[in-house]
C-alpha cells in the first residue's frame, strides 16, 4: 500500500504542475539521504584514522610481544581504543547505517616497527591539529586532546 | 579578526596566562626539592612557562587587553616537601596548564586554536614525563 502511494506520487505531482523541488525547502526526501554535516565527515575521517593506528598496534604486538613489552605498547593501545571510544560517541549513527567506516584493509600488514608507531603518531597529531579549525568547538577540544595524547606517545616510543 | 572572535579570546588567553603564571610559581618550589638531573629539567620546564608567559602577555596586549597580573602567592594543592611531592606538583601544574590552553582551542579564531592545540601539546609531554606515564586525553580527563 505505501509502495503503491509512493509509485503514484510523481503523476499527483505532474497532475498538479509541480516538481517535488517545489514542495521542500529542506533535502528531499526523494533523492536519498542528506548529505553528511561537515563536522561528521571529518569525524568519520579521524575514526578511520584511529582505527589504522589500533591495528598498527595490534600488528606490533602480535609480531614481537617482547618488543611490544620493553616498549610498554598494550598501554599506548588502550589509550587509542579508549580515543576511539570517545570518537565513536560523538557520531550519531541512523538506525541501519554503518556505525563508522570501515578500517582500511591491510593497513598493518607486515612488520610494524617502533619507528613506524611513532611517525604514525607524528602524523596522526599533525592530521589532527589540522582538522581543529572550522570543527565546532568541543570537537575541536576532543582532537586537540587525542593530539596532545599522540605526541606523549611518540615520548613514550622513544622519539 | 573579528570583534567576535576577539571577545572569545581574551578570555581564554587570560586563562592560560594565568596559569602559566601559577606555573611558575609552583616550579619555583618544587625545584628548590630537586636535585641533578630532576632540577634541571624543572629549571627547563620553569624557563619554557616564563617564555610561554611572554608570548601569552603579547598576544592579549595585540588584542587591545590588559594582561592578568601574577599573583604574589598561590596556595599548593598539597604540601611539598621532599622530591617525590616536587614531582607530583610539576605533573600536577602542568595538568593544569594543559587544561586551561584546551579552553584557547574552543575559540572561534582558528591560528588560535592551533596555537593553544600546540601549547597543549608541550605541557602534555611535561606531564608524561613527570608522572612517568601517558594519559589518553590530556587536558580532558577520562
Amino acid at each position: 500500500m505505501v509502495l503503491a502511494s509512493a509509485a503514484a506520487l510523481p503523476v499527483l505531482l505532474g497532475t498538479a504542475s509541480c516538481r517535488s523541488e517545489d514542495l521542500f525547502t529542506g533535502p528531499d526526501p526523494l533523492t536519498g539521504p542528506p548529505r553528511p554535516a561537515p563536522d561528521v565527515v571529518t569525524l568519520e575521517a579521524v575514526i578511520a584514522a584511529e582505527h589504522t593506528m589500533i591495528q598498527l598496534y595490534r600488528a606490533a604486538i602480535e609480531g614481537d610481544r617482547a618488543a611490544a613489552r620493553a616498549h610498554g605498547l598494550e598501554p599506548l593501545l588502550a589509550e587509542h581504543e579508549q580515543h576511539l571510544a570517545r570518537l565513536q560517541a560523538r557520531l550519531l549513527v541512523p538506525a541501519g547505517a554503518q556505525a563508522s567506516p570501515s578500517p582500511s584493509a591491510g593497513a598493518a600488514r607486515g612488520g610494524v616497527t617502533i619507528s613506524r608507531l611513532r611517525a604514525a603518531e607524528r602524523a596522526s597529531a599533525a592530521g589532527l591539529v589540522q582538522r581543529l579549525g572550522p570543527v565546532e568547538p568541543a570537537l575541536a577540544q576532543l582532537f586537540a586532546s587525542i593530539a596532545a595524547s599522540d605526541v606523549t606517545h611518540v615520548m613514550a616510543l622513544g622519539g | 579578526m573579528t570583534a567576535v572572535t576577539a571577545v572569545g579570546s581574551v578570555p581564554a588567553l587570560q586563562a592560560a596566562l594565568a596559569a602559566e603564571d601559577a606555573a611558575i610559581f609552583g616550579y619555583g618550589v618544587a625545584g628548590a626539592h630537586l636535585s641533578g638531573s630532576s632540577q634541571s629539567a624543572a629549571e627547563q620546564d620553569w624557563t619554557r612557562h616564563n617564555e610561554a608567559r611572554d608570548t601569552l602577555t603579547a598576544m592579549i596586549s595585540a588584542l587591545g587587553a590588559t594582561p592578568v597580573a601574577a599573583l604574589p602567592f598561590y596556595r599548593l594543592p598539597f604540601a611539598v616537601h621532599d622530591a617525590a611531592s616536587a614531582v607530583a606538583l610539576a605533573a600536577y601544574l602542568e595538568d593544569g596548564v594543559t587544561r586551561a590552553y584546551l579552553g584557547v582551542v574552543a575559540v572561534s579564531d582558528r591560528r588560535l586554536r592551533t596555537f593553544g592545540a600546540l601549547a597543549m601539546q608541550a605541557c602534555a609531554q611535561r606531564a608524561a614525563f613527570w608522572r612517568g606515564s601517558t594519559q589518553a586525553f590530556p587536558g580532558l580527563g577520562t
